[in-house]
């Protein structure tokens, strides 16, 4: 299926493609566009404006993804909080490490084209899932 | 004082991200919640309604989503990227940009220097706070007024001198 955003990414686009590509669509392509209006025919609009699977109620479209597809993995959510934080930065959530993502986020959308960056950025998430999935099951922060 | 200090976006030099919002008139969560933002943004409110803050990928973006927070509260938002059409206007705007973020940053020198009388412990805590509140103010400071480096030093003084007295302590 074919899935939309707008380009230049940043940290919420990054984490929701490699959430579509992790447990919703595992053959997503992904395109970017530069105005909403240019949404192309047949593909699923996600973090832009006047789209379904975006901002909602105060929260970023990574959260609003999981709702929609009634994924209540808590490690997911755990992963929300980081990436409302990094995007929203309203302190909704205590996330210490949502400041460093972001700063990563931005420095690659220096260097790298969209496309690159979630290249680069879909081991992170897997590994912050990871990360999260075992301090769950340990209830304390992995080594 | 330029609307931009990173040569790659210089075209872009003096552009100004406006948000117009026109939210529910009576005071309502939605409604604290984006000036709330606004605030934390620290753009320069031209007049009622509209506020300005310097053009850049960060500052449009976050911009476009508190406008759809106001769309979804039921009010209106439009952004707009506009230049000032005089260089003086251009000045006022950022002054007052400036002398905000100089008065956030005075207060946080006071602060970090009236500890007289205080424990060790007490410090420590106030120096981890105002630390949280300089970053904070960092990333709404697009024209680092000169009291932004008194303050830097004010709160990193503080944390120095927290951190070997705990030192010495132990």
């Amino acid at each position: 299926m074919k899935w939309a955003t707008r380009a230049s990414i940043h940290i919420d686009r990054a984490a929701c493609a490699w959430l579509i590509r992790r447990h919703i669509d595992p053959s997503a392509e992904f395109l970017f566009v530069t105005d909403p209006a240019d949404l192309p025919a047949g593909a699923i609009g996600f973090d832009m404006r006047g789209v379904e699977l975006s901002h909602h109620g105060g929260g970023c479209s990574f959260e609003t993804i999981l709702r929609r597809h009634d994924l209540d993995d808590p490690v997911l959510w755990k992963l929300a909080e980081i990436i409302h934080e990094a995007d929203i930065d309203d302190e909704r959530f205590d996330a210490p490490e949502a400041p460093g993502v972001d700063v990563v986020l931005r420095g690659l959308s220096m260097v790298c084209a969209d496309n690159q960056i979630l290249d680069l950025t879909g081991p992170m998430f897997d590994g912050l899932y990871e990360f999260f999935r075992r301090a769950t099951l340990l209830g304390r922060e992995p080594a | 004082m330029g609307w931009c200090d990173d040569r790659a976006t210089c075209q872009r030099a003096r552009s100004v991200g406006l948000a117009v919002l026109s939210d529910p008139r009576e005071p309502s969560t939605p409604r604290i919640a984006v000036w709330r933002k606004i605030k934390r943004l620290g753009a320069a409110q031209i007049s009622d309604g509209l506020v300005a803050l310097p053009a850049d990928a960060r500052t449009r973006e976050r911009l476009e989503w508190i406008a759809e927070e106001v769309t979804e509260a039921g009010g209106s938002a439009s952004i707009w990227i506009a230049q000032p059409a005089t260089v003086s206007a251009e000045r006022e705007l950022a002054t007052a940009m400036a002398q905000a973020r100089a008065a956030e940053y005075a207060a946080i020198s006071a602060e970090a220097v009236a500890t007289a009388g205080a424990t060790i412990v007490e410090r420590q805590s106030l120096a981890r706070r105002l630390r949280a509140e300089l970053r904070r103010i960092h990333r709404r400071d697009y024209f680092p007024p000169v009291e932004r480096e008194q303050a830097d030093a004010a709160v990193a003084a503080l944390a120095t001198q927290t951190a070997s007295a705990s030192e010495a302590t132990l």
